[in-house]
């Protein structure tokens, strides 16, 4: 799809999606009481943590991964209709090669446990906290229109270099759906495995002092009920990922993210 | 009704003795408990029902919330009587009727301070106890062991009774009541003889949590095998002149982190897995003397009367409203800037709490206005 049909996608001085033609609940105008702190996006740490605890990343050297990255800023700053993305936060990410057979069943076997693992290395005194204790296994389909089922085709293929910019603060998960949908081609709704990875490599993704971040929902994933969601949180200085109703509604609090994967 | 007995593998064994004791004595009311996290995944809500039928106290807490409300107050500040229609018996009655068809099932009795109340008796047999799992708040003052027997007789389910500090001498100055700190002690183990289920509650002022006193706190506690339940110091009622008790962020997370090693835990603490965040409507509400609905304890702002709107009308008009309906983590009335600073002009001079519907809240509200 080119983008010259588009009309040209608004994001804001923070990085913020604005919504465009959106029908589902979402905040027009944010107040931007529920923030990201400043975490360090530190190539070579994150790398050495994609390595150590996803297996992802391991014949890569830092300046290759950082080429690679870059690569992808560059593809975005050219077009006017992402390069406002770039004023908010991007967190590099691998996902490693991985035919996905079963999502669920991956992310509580493989992706959540790296998780735990980094988030406990960088802060040994806080913890991770998985509340989904009925498992995930068949828990977890791509949700439609998500464009999400192309990180799961590529990681099928070779290891995945890409950024997520959790961008699409206050929408309600259908309006992201819809957001995308107005978005070039080739951004996609961020699931588990990029989310994840996301926070292997930037382990204090959501850690605030001074304030409090957002929830992040994995909304390029449909949960086993409509209405139902999973989603990493923060629980004063720890990390937790958990289920919840949204039912389609929208809140301050609850933001979306947009994975870009590079093009090779 | 029959409850099914509990079998959660994610409860405690205590937890799960409680429960299951509870559906073999009331079933009806366990049932509806067992009922809630179903309830929340369709996107209904359950809150807890705190009942002020009357603010009669015999403390003057520093920090009370409920001061403003108080008969004594409006005589001496603004030399009134309320003339406002005070709820009764029957409104009661018909609220735990609305309640148990809307499949709530629990209240907390409030004040004032409840075992002050003459008609309390009354008051627990118009809740029903077979139909509603029954709470009191007491300051324990009144809390020995023939009163905490005759409780759990009426059908008291549990007893949360308040506790400043550790130090006996804090604990009766922040209550303005020598004598005290020993009746919460005496009320203590009054209520564990009995058989009630018992929580200590707080009140965390700032920077309290790292202090010495609020670690031997959590430590009796602990050691008692009671929780601990604290509440955040809020700007209202009597702390609107003590604006240096309300807490910062710092002071929350001091909290979660004690939740770690202690049974301490605030109306936002994870239960189960449930992360409900701030519980206005959502997991409470408080209906006051005059049968208007508050979303929380601590915001003086109705959602609607009881003798002129139902109380799904009234539940609903606070989950649509954007301050109190979506999810959040921090508490609103206690943490938010913009939230706090509305509360505190609209209430200014007010003489006559909580604001009614319109005045305070609306179906106009918004989260752009007054920045």
């Amino acid at each position: 799809m080119s983008t010259a049909t588009l009309a040209p996608a608004a994001f804001d001085e923070f990085g913020r999606c604005l919504p465009t033609a959106v029908q589902s609940p979402v905040h027009r105008q944010s107040r931007r009481y529920f923030r990201l702190g400043t975490p360090a996006v530190d190539p070579a740490a994150i790398l050495a943590r994609l390595g150590r605890h996803l297996g992802a990343g391991k014949g890569l050297d830092v300046n290759s991964f950082t080429r690679r990255i870059d690569a992808i800023r560059a593809r975005l700053a050219a077009d006017p209709a992402t390069a406002g993305m770039l004023n908010g936060l991007a967190v590099p990410f691998i996902v490693p090669r991985t035919p996905v057979t079963e999502i669920g069943t991956l992310m509580e076997e493989g992706y959540l446990p790296a998780v735990a693992r980094s988030f406990e290395e960088a802060f040994p005194a806080e913890r991770f906290t998985n509340h989904v204790k009925l498992g995930l296994a068949g828990k977890l389909t791509v949700q439609p229109g998500s464009r999400h089922e192309r990180l799961i085709e590529a990681m099928g293929d070779d290891e995945v270099v890409g950024l997520y910019f959790p961008c699409l603060t206050e929408y309600s998960l259908p309006a992201a759906v819809e957001q995308i949908a107005s978005l070039p081609d080739h951004l996609l709704l961020a699931g588990g495995f990029d989310t994840a990875a996301a926070f292997v490599g930037v382990p204090d993704l959501l850690l605030r002092t001074d304030g409090y971040p957002p929830l992040l929902w994995l909304t390029g994933l449909a949960g086993e009920k409509p209405g139902i969601g999973y989603h990493f949180e923060a629980y004063g200085h720890d990390l937790t990922f958990n289920r919840r109703a949204h039912l389609g509604q929208t809140a301050e609090y609850w933001w979306s993210g947009i994975s870009v994967l590079e093009t090779r | 009704m029959t409850a099914t007995l509990t079998a959660d593998p994610g409860l405690t064994a205590s937890e799960a003795a409680k429960r299951n004791d509870l559906a073999s004595r009331k079933p009806h009311v366990a049932a509806k408990l067992a009922r809630v996290a179903e309830m929340e995944e369709r996107g209904e809500i359950s809150p807890i029902i705190r009942l002020e039928k009357s603010y009669l106290c015999n403390f003057q807490c520093t920090h009370c919330s409920a001061e403003y409300y108080m008969d004594r107050h409006l005589e001496k500040v603004f030399k009134i009587k309320d003339e406002r229609q005070k709820i009764d018996l029957d409104d009661i009655r018909r609220l735990s009727k609305e309640a148990d068809e809307l499949g709530l099932a629990r209240f907390v009795i409030t004040g004032g301070e409840p075992l002050v109340m003459k008609d309390f008796d009354a008051v627990v047999e118009a809740i029903d106890p077979d139909r509603h799992y029954v709470i009191t708040d007491t300051n324990g003052w009144f809390l020995d062991l023939e009163r905490a027997r005759h409780l759990k007789a009426i059908g008291v389910e549990k007893v949360q009774l308040s506790l400043d500090s550790m130090i006996e001498a804090e604990h009766d100055k922040f209550r303005n009541k020598p004598g005290s700190y020993k009746r919460v002690m005496r009320a203590i183990d009054a209520s564990l003889e009995a058989g009630l289920n018992l929580i200590l509650s707080t009140v965390l002022v700032r920077g309290r949590g790292k202090s010495d006193e609020f670690r031997q706190m959590c430590e009796f506690a602990k050691s008692k095998g009671i929780g601990l339940y604290v509440s955040y110091a809020k700007p209202t009622g009597s702390c609107t002149d003590h604006p240096e008790f309300v807490i910062d962020k710092e002071d929350a997370d001091v909290v979660r982190e004690l939740e770690k090693s202690y049974p301490v835990f605030t109306h936002m603490t994870p239960s189960y897995g449930s992360f409900k965040g701030c519980i206005t409507v959502k997991g409470i509400i408080t209906v006051t003397s005059t049968a208007e609905i508050t979303p929380c304890p601590y915001i003086d702002f109705s959602l609607g009367n009881l003798r002129q709107n139902s109380l799904k009308e009234i539940l609903d008009r606070g989950m649509r409203n954007p301050w109190l309906g979506p999810h959040r983590p921090d508490c609103l009335i206690g943490e938010d800037p913009q939230f706090i600073k509305i509360h505190t002009e609209r209430t200014k001079g007010a003489t006559h709490l909580p604001l009614p519907w319109g005045k305070g809240f609306s179906d106009n509200d918004s989260l752009q206005d007054e920045k």
